[in-house]
């Protein structure tokens, strides 16, 4: 049932797309339709034919036998007038053997017309006349052999007999002209039926040549068309690989031009710093030498000293000063970060094969204190090698368990499960899964972004790692991928070709 | 270095200048500083007769001036005859590998990059002003 209705849905579908191979077979399939038609012409023409000879040999056997009847009939006419007027008995021999013929000629002529009505009543009128002819044929033999020819000659004179022999004549000439009309007739059909089939089958002929030629034409053109969209193809494909080139080279411009912008910007950033920094200090040691002249003054004149001036330079002067190294020293490590992605950006890729369980291990092992300290565990599974760059990827992985290990839930131990696969579209897929903090579906794509983090702020750090971790996936033409619930956990999908190619000038070796 | 040898100071940003003068005189180095702002300047002056007849000098070299890099003065300098004697200390924040490889191929003889952190800054300064109090000065 399911098939049929597969096959079904198949030939709509084919009905439904009007493509080149659906016509072809169209017109096939009608050139053979076609064919089978012409086909079945001759059949029924040749059937027709091999009717039509039995009838015209049925008609020449009837009209035969027609005129034997009648010159058998003559010969005993013949025979008896000679025994009559000679009275010689050769002439009855004559006679005798025409009569003895009749019979068999006659039952045949029978036989041949069968049942025809119309021509069954003249036969047997010709039966009729036959017996009485004969019987009166008879009856002058007899008087001639016993003497009597006198009654014999008057008897013919009285022109029964020839009566009898022309109605039966007549007859037989009726059966001959009926048997010749209708092989007239016959001829007639069979002439017009074998030029309906000599039209039938060129029509055919010619429609097959149409259908033939019109299938041809298909062809010609869903080829010329092929050709053509193989050639633009080419083309495209062509164009293609420059465009591919022409994008790379800008790529790789925008790129350089953005890693130098990071470093001049970064530059440019840190030498007001180094002014804002350097007087900064200056001031303090201006503070330091108000306050020892203020002391050496309050241990003389006292009552000069405000207290304003007191509180002015042994705590507000501290306290911006302080101030602005904090905030100083926090815009140079921001800038540090800044420099350090650009420099990362700009360092030259070396792949190499990655052993990735032993590589995974060995970062597992060196957080090996931080996570045993509260009873936590990372578990390595198997992982399948990698063709890349070692320090982007230990450096990478590094961060993401750093992280995990980090932002993990003070109220359970943490667990870290490292596996991962191969997977269908030649790419390696690992899986870090931590049972940590998690981070909110509204953070998702937040933290991956330069200085920003996500939830309680209560660990040290730039929010540089992710965006550092991601951009150097990125590097290694590789996606990476958060699933997580707050509160729940969070893993991280890192997917990787399984080989680095490097092009010529992907980075200065820094 | 004796008394003689002159300090041609090459710095656009003039707190830094200031801040570097002040950190020399703090080694107790007394040597005539001859500030620069510009590139063009600089070039002028330290190609000029009197500075190529009567040397010897000392350039401190900032990396990022306004009209041109450090580095052309660099170059400029040291494919110069008589000039290329003089000694270059960099004095830059930059601490990019490449730019300090750069400056030692084209013939720099210190590279010194400027620590933000003022205490590191002066401290960094004021050593080099002890090193300077040591070293000999070629005659140009």
């Amino acid at each position: 049932m399911k098939r049929i209705r597969l096959a079904l849905r198949t030939f709509g579908g084919f009905l439904r797309t009007p493509t080149l191979s659906r016509s072809i077979i169209a017109l096939l399939a009608l050139a053979i339709l076609l064919l089978l038609a012409v086909n079945a012409a001759t059949f029924v023409m040749i059937q027709r034919t091999s009717a039509y000879n039995d009838t015209v040999d049925h008609s020449q056997q009837v009209r035969l036998a027609s005129k034997d009847v009648l010159s058998l009939l003559a010969d005993a006419e013949t025979g008896q007038r000679g025994f009559m007027l000679t009275a010689r008995a050769e002439y009855l021999g004559v006679h005798r053997r025409a009569v003895a013929q009749l019979p068999a000629v006659l039952a045949r002529l029978d036989g041949l017309i069968g049942d025809d009505k119309e021509l069954k009543p003249r036969i047997a009128r010709v039966q009729t006349l036959y017996r009485q002819r004969m019987a009166l044929m008879d009856h002058t033999i007899d008087l001639t052999r016993t003497g009597r020819i006198g009654e014999a000659v008057s008897q013919i004179r009285s022109g029964h007999g020839k009566a009898l022999m022309d109605a039966m004549r007549i007859e037989l000439t009726a059966i001959d002209a009926v048997e010749a009309r209708r092989l007239a007739e016959r001829t007639r059909q069979s002439e017009r039926a074998s030029a309906v089939t000599v039209s039938v089958n060129a029509l055919a002929a010619l429609l097959i040549l149409i259908l033939a030629g019109i299938s041809v034409w298909l062809v010609r053109r869903y080829v010329d068309e092929i050709e053509s969209a193989r050639m633009e193809l080419d083309r495209l494909n062509a164009g293609l690989e420059n465009q591919v080139r022409d994008r790379t080279a800008e790529l790789t411009r925008a790129n350089e031009e953005i890693q130098r912008f990071a470093y001049i910007v970064s530059h440019d950033l840190r030498a007001p710093l180094v002014n804002i920094m350097g007087y900064t200090s200056e001031l303090e040691q201006v503070g330091k030498i108000f306050d020892h002249q203020l002391t050496t003054l309050a241990e003389r004149h006292p009552e000069d000293i405000e207290p304003e001036a007191i509180r002015a330079v042994r705590e507000d002067v501290p306290e911006a000063v302080g101030f602005i190294r904090a905030s100083t020293a926090k815009m140079d490590r921001l800038i540090n970060a800044i420099l350090k992605l650009s420099r990362e950006g700009r360092r030259a890729l070396a792949p190499e094969v990655l052993p990735m369980t032993a590589v995974v291990q060995s970062i597992a092992d060196s957080l090996h204190h931080q996570v045993v300290e509260n009873g936590g565990e990372i578990v390595v599974r198997d992982l399948p090698t990698l063709e890349s760059d070692r320090l982007s990827i230990e450096q990478i992985f590094g961060n993401l368990l750093d992280n995990a290990v980090k932002y993990q839930q003070p109220d359970r131990p943490i667990r870290i499960v490292v596996d991962g696969e191969l997977t269908d579209d030649g790419r390696v897929h690992y899986r870090i899964t931590d049972n940590g903090r998690g981070v909110s579906a509204r953070d998702h794509e937040r933290i991956f972004e330069l200085f920003r983090r996500a939830g309680k702020q209560d660990q040290p750090g730039e929010g540089l790692g992710l965006a550092f971790v991601r951009n150097s996936v990125r590097r290694l033409g590789g996606v990476m991928e958060l699933e997580s619930a707050l509160g729940q956990g969070s893993t991280f999908h890192l997917k990787f070709p399984t080989r680095l190619i490097v092009s010529g000038d992907a980075g200065d070796r820094l | 270095m004796s008394h003689s040898v002159k300090i041609v100071m090459v710095e656009d940003d003039h707190g830094h200048a200031k801040l570097i003068e002040k950190n020399i005189r703090r080694a107790n180095i007394a040597n005539d500083i001859v500030h620069f702002d510009h590139g063009d300047a600089a070039l002028d002056y330290l190609f000029s007769d009197e500075v190529r007849a009567h040397g010897p000098l000392l350039i401190l070299l900032d990396l990022n001036l306004p009209d041109m890099s450090g580095t052309d003065i660099l170059e400029k300098v040291k494919s110069d005859e008589r000039l290329r004697r003089a000694p270059v200390v960099i004095l830059t924040t930059t601490d990019d590998k490449i730019e300090i490889q750069r400056c030692y191929d084209l013939g720099c003889n210190v590279y010194i990059t400027k620590p933000v952190d003022y205490e590191a800054f002066a401290g960094a300064i004021q050593q080099l002003g002890l090193f300077l109090s040591v070293m000999q000065a070629p005659e140009i």
